[in-house]
């Protein structure tokens, strides 16, 4: 090729070069600066995106997660109403306190904090707390309701994974006092027992302290001597009630043993457990209150009527025994009086399967207490109610009811005989002294005539029979104790007894009940080995009395013997003479 | 034909001050107050220790841009390839004389001021480029023996960055490469066959290539919460930054996330983040404006240009600065996994100004430039 044919094509080309690749690409320059608007457009939006539609209008309404830290807050800003006795006093509050939680997924140094936080907060165990920091979740409770001193030491370490959330703790001022009445709460606030439990949602809105009939001045009397009757005689437990008769209020109510409803987890079962409603018992002879009033009301015998305890009783298979036998016929007062098993169970045949079934129906002994706390015992009764079982039950036996049946029932029939119910709640107006115009029920048990008859034989059980270290001078205080034995495997258990002593003040007009029942005590030397009701409960009954009643202002009125309840009944007994300090003479079971 | 070149190649100095792109630099000195403001806050406003530093080099390298623009775009031309041989020459002695006798560095001291070489490598191979498509033509682009050189141009530095690793730099420079040939007139089934081939070497670079700390960006930019105070912390604040700046911001000096130092690197690649805070939607659809109109500048600029070097440069280098625009803001607001990539002229760092402002100054070259006549040979 020589050299001009290569310069005209050189030339050529820079010609046709005019046409270079740029200008060919006018198509691909257009699509790569489409390309670059795009982009530039997407960069923009999510600017946009990012400063107005996350960032401004979320916080309009509230980000999801402050709409749910928002939610969370009403939900528990409204603090938890009180719980107070009827005078006032706080029985349960809530304090607002701090609850340390972690976010494991913003702590970057578990061991340093882990350390730190073992010395900033007592109890927190320093391998634990490093367990937990090192879990994989986004929330982990560390701990619970802070003191304000240890939120401060936290707060100090300004780790940015620990956080607090507001919490309310409940706060049981008086510690395990009113324990199973008021109740306790889970860490999360729920009520899980006790009014605490039966009221939680009332009490989850808030508001109007919720006032109990409870007096706290009572409650405390109750608690110690209940406590000290259990200690003297080394039993396991025991109740104690203290209700208005004509009002219905439970004014004291203490099971032992408690626990303190700051910390339930770490009681036992038997410390939870309330013996007041939730636990039957056999009463023993507690409950021939009611089939001796049975008897008066329905067969209206004459208090002269005897019945043959001379020997012990055949109905089939079974022997009813006295323990102390009197091997003689005994009036209606003398039964009652020494707690005669047989004449009992004579009462009780007198009245007639029907009769007894029916009228332990109507006071109630047959259904779980009307009372305004979940923990309520079902009565344990015959499924079959047979002769034999009411013959037993006319002196306490074969059937099972809660203390508070007792105390109720029994109210009901001294307090004129119409039906009373118990009540933890106290009604605004009410106070001392006004009526309850909600408990002037209608629903009559037994007549008038009936329920004097009752109050002039319990008071006797006071003056002349197994009750008198019940007595408190000038309070004429009447009752009638009981003694049953525990059935253990099957088998009455003789050295296990729950003894027990329900008393009525001033007898005349009573107005308080007082109920104090033991559970397993031992006889000690004072109480020459016996271990009965009339040693056990009756003493501790009448200590209680004689601090409350001035308390609340009751004057004595100390009676002469001839004004006594009891003095008409004196002629009925024949045995006045054998009585002099031989307390051992009566029988009971 | 003979009588525009002899009008416009030459001019006086004081013709190309007057014709310089006053215009440009009005906005590149906009976005890069911008920057200032930004760094003055990130120290809590103090000028210590950045925007002080930042200023001064900025003077320094605006005087830089207008001496380079200044320069007759045939003394650009005919140095492109040396320079990008000189750059090359750079990168090696980093990457392999680094890594013997200063460690892992990818930095080079020359006293006043540290320089990337991968930085300015970037500039020289658009220049380069640009100089080799100058006298192509479309039929020379049909022939693959004829794309070698310029894949070779692209691939070599890309392989030295790769090896750092600079992960980022790489893409950029690639994405660079690959558009100016797309321009240039490539043929289409080879960017085909490269998204298909690439599609198919993404499971191996990721087993075998990728470092720990590359696939943890990558995974935790799929799901940013997994590990909020690890690869995916940088994101989670930049957004909260972003979120509380609201429509007109925090106001000056307030934004607490970058303030408390929430916000990493916020005086780097998260000061979009810190501006955006402080100065909200309004402040940084402002910033985004300046840079499209930058573009929008730069794309006139080329078209105007009369000759094929200059157009191929001023696009190659608008395209490398929109990416790194693009890819910065794209990050610290979550689009894309987190790379090393700054914002331009707004990011406290020496090299990166300086290849920024060499950029615009080939560009403004380009511009002033325009009619000049370039042999094709």
């Amino acid at each position: 090729m020589s050299l001009v044919t290569r310069l005209r094509k050189a030339r050529l080309r820079i010609e046709g070069s005019k046409r270079s690749a740029l200008d060919m690409a006018h198509g691909r320059l257009t699509l790569i600066g489409l390309g670059f608007s795009v982009l530039y457009l997407i960069v923009a939006a999510r600017v946009v995106d990012l400063t107005l539609l996350q960032g401004v209008l979320p916080r309009l309404n509230g980000t999801v997660a402050e709409q749910a830290i928002e939610t969370d807050k009403q939900q528990i800003a409204v603090l938890r109403a009180d719980v107070t006795d009827r005078n006032g006093v706080l029985l349960a509050t809530s304090l607002e306190t701090a609850s340390l939680y972690a976010d494991p997924a913003l702590i970057s140094d578990p061991v340093r904090v882990a350390a730190a936080l073992s010395k900033a907060v007592p109890g927190a165990v320093y391998g634990e707390t490093l367990e937990k920091l090192q879990r994989k979740g986004r929330f982990i409770w560390l701990k619970r309701n802070l003191t304000p001193e240890e939120q401060y030491r936290i707060l100090e370490m300004g780790e940015p994974g620990l956080q607090f959330k507001t919490e309310y703790k409940r706060i049981y001022p008086q510690g395990e006092l009113a324990a199973h009445m008021v109740g306790y709460g889970s860490v999360d606030g729920q009520g899980l027992a006790g009014i605490e439990r039966s009221f939680d949602e009332l009490l989850a809105k808030g508001g109007k302290p919720l006032a109990l009939t409870l007096d706290i001045r009572l409650q405390h009397i109750l608690r110690r001597e209940t406590d000290r009757a259990i200690r003297e005689f080394s039993a396991r437990g025991g109740a104690g009630v203290i209700m208005d008769v004509v009002t219905g209020e439970i004014l004291a109510a203490t099971s032992l043993p408690d626990f303190d409803p700051q910390n339930p987890s770490a009681a036992s079962p038997e410390q939870l457990f309330n013996n007041v409603t939730l636990g039957v018992y056999e009463p023993g002879s507690t409950m021939k209150i009611f089939s001796t009033a049975a008897l008066l009301d329905l067969k209206n015998p004459g208090l002269g009527m005897t019945f043959d305890t001379s020997k012990p009783l055949k109905v089939g298979r079974h022997t009813i025994h006295d323990y102390h036998p009197e091997n003689r016929p005994m009036t209606i007062p003398e039964v009652f009086m020494h707690s005669s098993n047989i004449g009992s169970a004579l009462m009780g045949q007198m009245v007639g399967t029907e009769g007894l079934r029916n009228f332990y129906k109507d006071i109630g002994m047959l259904d779980p207490v009307d009372i305004e706390i979940s923990e309520k015992g079902r009565p344990l009764a015959p499924a079959q109610w047979r002769d034999i079982n009411t013959l037993t039950a006319a002196f306490g036996h074969g059937i099972s009811v809660s203390p508070l049946h007792i105390v109720a029932a029994a109210s009901s029939i001294v307090r004129g005989g119409t039906l009373v119910k118990p009540t933890l709640i106290l009604n605004e107006a009410q106070a001392y002294g006004a009526k309850n115009a909600a408990n002037e029920s209608e629903i009559r048990i037994v007549s008038p005539q009936t329920s004097h008859r009752m109050r002039q034989l319990m008071r006797l059980v006071v003056t002349d029979g197994t009750a008198r270290q019940a007595d408190v001078p000038g309070y004429n205080v009447g009752g009638k104790t009981g003694t049953a034995e525990k059935i253990v495997n099957g088998r009455y258990d003789r050295q296990k007894k729950i003894s027990s002593f329900l008393g009525f003040f001033p007898m005349e007009a009573p107005r308080y009940a007082v109920f104090i029942m033991v559970d397993e005590p031992k006889g000690t030397k004072k109480s020459y080995g016996y271990a009965t009701g009339g040693w056990v409960a009756a003493p501790a009954v009448g200590a209680v009395i004689g601090h409350m009643a001035p308390l609340l202002g009751m004057e004595p009125h100390p009676l002469n013997e001839e004004d006594d309840l009891s003095f008409t009944l004196k002629p009925y007994l024949h045995d006045k003479k054998e009585e002099g300090g031989q307390l051992a003479t009566f029988t009971t079971e | 034909m003979a009588l525009s070149f002899d009008i416009h190649t030459e001019q006086t100095l004081a013709q190309k001050i007057i014709n310089l792109n006053w215009g440009l630099m009005a906005l590149i000195f906009l976005i890069a107050a911008i920057g200032f403001v930004a760094l003055y806050s990130a120290a809590a406003g103090h000028f210590e220790p950045w925007a002080s530093k930042q200023i001064v080099r900025f003077a320094i390298f605006f005087v830089m841009m207008a001496g380079i623009a200044l320069i007759d775009i045939r003394f650009w031309y005919k140095i492109s390839y040396p320079l990008f041989g000189i750059g090359f020459i750079l990168l090696v002695i980093v990457e392999f004389m680094g890594q013997i006798g200063m460690g892992a560095q990818r930095w080079i001291n020359l006293g006043f001021i540290q320089i990337q070489p991968s930085e300015l490598m970037k500039i020289a191979t658009l220049m380069a480029l640009a100089r080799y498509f100058h006298t192509s033509t479309l039929e020379d682009m049909r022939r693959l023996s004829y794309l070698l050189v310029p894949a070779l141009m692209v691939l070599l530095p890309v392989g030295l960055v790769l090896l750092q690793p600079n992960l980022g730099t790489a893409m950029i420079m690639m994405v660079n490469g690959a558009t100016m040939l797309f321009i240039a007139g490539a043929p289409v089934w080879l960017y085909l066959l490269g998204l298909a081939s690439l599609t198919a070497l993404v499971p191996l670079v990721w087993h075998f290539y990728m470092h720990d700390y590359q696939k943890q960006r990558v995974l935790t930019f799929l799901n940013p919460e997994s590990d909020p105070l690890g690869s995916g912390y940088h994101i989670t604040q930049s957004k909260i930054a972003l979120g509380s700046g609201g429509i007109d911001g925090r106001g000056f000096l307030q934004g607490t996330q970058s303030k408390l130092n929430f916000l990493p690197e916020k005086q780097t690649d998260f000061i979009f983040t810190l501006w955006a805070e402080e100065w909200g939607l309004l402040g940084g659809v402002f910033l985004l404006l300046l840079f499209g109109l930058v573009f929008l500048y730069c794309g006139w600029i080329a078209f105007r240009c009369r000759h094929a070097y200059g157009r191929f440069l001023v696009f190659g280098l608008m395209v490398n600065f929109s990416l790194y625009m693009f890819i910065n803001v794209a990050m610290v607001m979550g689009l894309i996994p987190v790379v090393g990539i700054p914002l331009p002229l707004v990011s406290y760092g020496g090299t990166a100004m300086m290849a920024c402002m060499i950029g615009f100054g080939l560009i403004m070259s380009a511009s002033i430039h325009r009619d000049s006549k370039l042999a094709k040979f």
